[in-house]
């Protein structure tokens, strides 16, 4: 339904495994293999970040709120799992996006305004289309995602649980920050919105806000909105006690489930060596597993969250997937290549006349 | 108590719903847009690309692979030649590349229209069947383009028709309209939903056929609960429908009450404005909540609650509680203070108080009460409240005769009662007839119900939930799913005009398709009036 997550079609129709989201992306490329073979693009991840970047520089333009952009990414991750990249034009569709999305998210923005300004931002890729072709397309993109247009967000979970947790404003902004960065990966295909935040506070909370954390590299990427991924680089001893503290949970939620304690410690273990894969030169700021008396405020907070998490129904093992999956994802971010994306990017929209 | 700090999860956080998403998924096969399943046949087709010379050297790289670069070249040449930019049979290159976007389902192919139903500012609604065996009957809303006659080009799609495509994609409940399926096809917009054969409005006025009879109380209490529980659901996903009135309160011929017509509703979580700026006109005047017309610009669950309040009266009298007369727009776009309407309002329900009404004194318009006749504190004849156009010295008369407090004095109950126990003939009213009215058997309980919708402040005015709770349902005869059990007679069928039924041409009455004369146009015969 419209405001349950539960009841809503993003749940029961765009919420995916890993390996659905394989399969699809196989099918789809088997769809023209010679297609894909003589138009070679990035790695998904890196297209992904690539348009993720995109729908913020428009939307930044047109001054779009965060809320509408974020709708439109989902929307363009949606579209993407039933049409093949090549056989479409993605300046046209990130820009029917965020137009859709404006009006979904009640700050419409004019469809001629928002097509001038996508040909300005886009001149060599998007010169033949007028406001005409962004109509047309929203026909396609509509009809391919099944009117099915309402996208929950993460942000608003995150705003009610900023007093639950205690968090500082810059916490807050920084597990935003999180949040906005989490558009760029898989994650909003694979886990509901409040797992999403969650592990956004998490993060938040390990991770030490950086007063003014340096823009996350990437030509291009410029007002990316500050990527935590200079934080994430940082703060390696901060991941291990995400894992400490999500094993903490899970062991609590299953040991309050009934089931006998002898296997959880190990299971946490684990879990934190999972987790830990990328601390190559952790500081052993990870506390130890059994609770002791805390002193670091910090410490303290990220304990009392994972006692709220052991005391909810929160899925841990998505929550420990999601940490993953952001971690690695700023690992690949500092691999990205602007340009070579944008370059590969142009040579099949030129080459099969998708500009015209 | 975790759970009351978020949206997604009212319920609870059930970790993995064993029977959930993974298992009853299927990509795009699902029921609405079925036109997804062509796609499985996608795999034999050839896609159409065009390398330019550029390209060259991607194939000799790639010499060795598959079918060979030469043959996969010719066969692209060939097709740029023969097909681009020509409409084709799907797949298309879905609107998103050189290629137009095409429907891979065609309105006219999967239904049979069988007539005209309504026609409104949106657009036009007709009745279908379906041709492929499609239980059941449709309602087919198409949505007006944005110019009229002129559809050379794509415009984009209003946001209202956003909204309503969004919203009813996700709605699922007996007592909401359900959507079937959205065709987008031709630059226009098909909103399938099953069909309804009646309407409040419908069958209020087949009661007010002569000889004028009441509705009966079993009935009226059946659709009010089920009106209610649509609310309700509506409600607690925070969607407002803010259009609420009879012609929109669906009834299918086995009694099922359904809220349709979407097409203001709203989430209200997501006022990024204020509900209030954006549309201009919301509401039907009539049913529009006295917080509105004093100038709230927040819309709450609180403005449909009064609307229902409006309709429950109207089942019960045959005609508007509040019927006032709308105040145009000046010409500078200000919205006016409806006045007539507040005035009718008053006329039974009394000039609200900052005693029943805190916080009456800061609404936008609230000086406007001043300039508001107190009521006339005579019988209450339902829908005859017509004297307020007596001149100032009757005024101050009567101002003197009423003191402050009495102007506060709601005549609800006495309205209630004159029309519970009126409601028998179409005789005057000064011939009750002896026989008990059918209606009186609503009692005390049917009062109560109606004050609590009809409240002034809407914080204090029942919600869906609690009215739902209401002993007006549990006492008496037990609600029945099927508001016309037990009925003799039955309702005549929505009208259907048969003279256009083509929904496919995109001219309105009165519009004129662009490049042809005027005399060109094959005219229908003359438009039967519906009822």
């Amino acid at each position: 339904m419209a405001a349950n997550y539960w009841e809503s079609t993003q749940r029961k129709h765009w919420q995916f495994t890993k390996d659905d989201l394989a399969v699809i992306r196989q099918r789809l490329d088997d769809e023209d293999p010679t297609l894909v073979q003589m138009f070679p693009l990035p790695p998904l991840r890196h297209l992904n970040i690539y348009f993720n970047q995109q729908i913020n520089r428009l939307g930044k333009r047109l001054g779009v709120r965060q809320q509408a952009m974020a709708t439109a990414q989902v929307y363009l991750k949606r579209f993407y799992t039933r049409t093949p990249i090549r056989q479409t034009n993605p300046y046209l569709l990130v820009t029917t996006a965020l137009y859709l999305a404006c009006k979904m998210e009640e700050c419409p923005q004019h469809i001629r305004l928002l097509t001038q300004e996508a040909r300005s931002l886009w001149p060599s890729d998007l010169h033949g289309h007028d406001a005409s072709r962004v109509g047309e397309c929203e026909f396609s993109l509509i009809s391919e995602m099944h009117a099915q247009l309402i996208v929950h967000q993460p942000y608003r979970t995150l705003l009610s649980l900023q007093g639950e947790f205690a968090l500082t404003h810059d916490e807050t902004s920084l597990a935003w920050t999180v949040i906005n960065d989490h558009y760029m990966t898989d994650l909003p295909l694979l886990h509901p919105p409040h797992v999403i935040a969650l592990t956004a506070v998490l993060l938040a909370l390990v991770l030490r806000p950086s007063g003014n954390a340096p823009g996350a590299g990437g030509g291009g990427a410029g007002a990316g909105g500050g990527s935590a991924a200079a934080a994430a680089a940082a703060g390696a001893g901060g991941v291990a006690m995400a894992a400490t503290a999500l094993a903490q949970a899970q062991a609590r939620a299953a040991a309050m489930a009934g089931g006998g304690g002898a296997g959880f410690g190990s299971q946490g273990s684990q879990q934190q060596q999972q987790m830990g894969f990328s601390q190559g030169n952790s500081q052993g700021e990870a506390p130890a597993p059994e609770p002791k008396k805390v002193t670091d405020p910090r410490l303290a907070k990220v304990q009392r969250f994972a006692a709220w998490l052991a005391d909810s129904n929160i899925d841990v093992e998505a929550m420990v997937d999601c940490t993953q999956e952001l971690i690695s994802f700023y690992e690949c971010h500092e691999q990205y290549n602007d340009k070579h994306t944008r370059e590969q990017i142009s040579r099949f929209i030129k080459a099969r006349n998708l500009d015209k | 108590m975790e759970n009351q700090y978020w949206h997604h999860a009212p319920l609870s956080f059930s970790k993995q719903n064993p029977t959930g998403p993974r298992a009853a998924k299927t990509y795009g096969v699902h029921l609405t847009l079925p036109h997804a399943a062509l796609s499985s046949s996608s795999s034999g087709l050839v896609h159409q690309y065009a390398p330019p010379a550029g390209a060259f050297p991607v194939f000799h790289h790639l010499g060795g692979i598959g079918a060979g670069p030469n043959v996969a070249m010719n066969q692209a040449k060939r097709l740029r030649a023969e097909v681009s930019y020509q409409p084709r049979p799907y797949p298309a290159d879905r609107g998103t590349g050189s290629m137009g976007y095409q429907s891979k389902v065609r309105v006219t192919d999967k239904y049979k229209v069988v007539g005209f139903i309504s026609s409104g500012t949106y657009g036009r609604v007709y009745k279908a069947l379906g041709r492929h065996g499609q239980p059941g009957e449709f309602a087919i809303k198409k949505f007006k383009p944005d110019k009229e006659g002129e559809q050379a080009s794509y415009t984009g799609i209003s946001q209202s028709a956003v909204r309503e495509m969004a919203l009813c994609s996700e709605l699922n409940h007996a007592n909401v309209i359900r959507l079937i399926e959205i065709i987008l096809e031709d630059k226009c917009i098909f909103m399938v939903f099953e069909y309804a054969e009646h309407d409040l409005l419908q069958i209020i006025h087949h009661h007010t056929q002569q000889p004028r009879h009441p509705i009966p109380p079993s009935t009226i209490k059946s659709i009010m609960f089920q009106l209610l529980n649509g609310c309700q659901y509506l409600h607690t996903n925070w969607v407002l429908h803010r259009d609420l009135k009879p012609a929109n309160i669906m009834v299918t011929s086995s009694g099922e009450v359904k809220i349709g017509d979407l097409g203001l509703a709203r989430l209200s979580y997501k006022p990024l404005h204020s509900l209030y700026s954006g549309d201009k006109v919301v509401v039907t005047i009539w049913y529009r909540a006295p917080e509105l017309l004093l100038g709230s610009r927040h819309y709450t669950p609180a403005v449909d609650m009064w609307a229902v309040g409006c309709i429950f009266a109207e089942l019960l009298s045959l005609r508007p509680i509040f019927k006032g007369e709308e105040a145009k727009m000046d010409s500078k776009k200000t919205v006016p203070f409806q006045r007539n309407q507040m005035q009718k309002i008053v006329d039974i329900m009394g000039m609200p108080t900052k005693e029943r009404w805190p916080l009456l004194t800061s609404m936008y318009e609230y000086s406007q009460l001043t300039t508001l006749q107190p009521p006339i504190s005579h019988g209450g004849h339902h829908g005859h409240h017509h004297h307020h156009q007596h001149g100032q010295h009757y005024q101050s008369q009567r101002h003197a005769s009423s003191s402050s407090a009495g102007a506060g004095v709601s005549h609800l109950e006495k309205w209630y009662y004159n029309t519970i126990n009126q409601q028998t003939s179409s005789s005057p009213a000064g011939t009750p007839t002896a026989a008990h009215s059918p209606l009186s058997s609503l009692g005390a309980e049917g009062y109560k119900l109606l004050a609590g919708l009809l409240e002034y402040d809407p914080e204090k005015r029942l919600t869906a939930a609690a009215a739902l709770q209401h002993p007006f349902f549990s006492t008496g005869d037990p609600v029945s799913a099927n508001c016309f059990e037990g009925l003799k007679t039955e309702y005549p069928c929505r009208r259907v005009s048969q003279d256009d039924n083509d929904i496919r041409t995109s001219s309105l009455p009165g519009t004129k398709r662009s490049g042809l004369p005027d005399d060109s146009l094959v005219r229908p015969g003359k438009r039967v009036k519906e009822g």
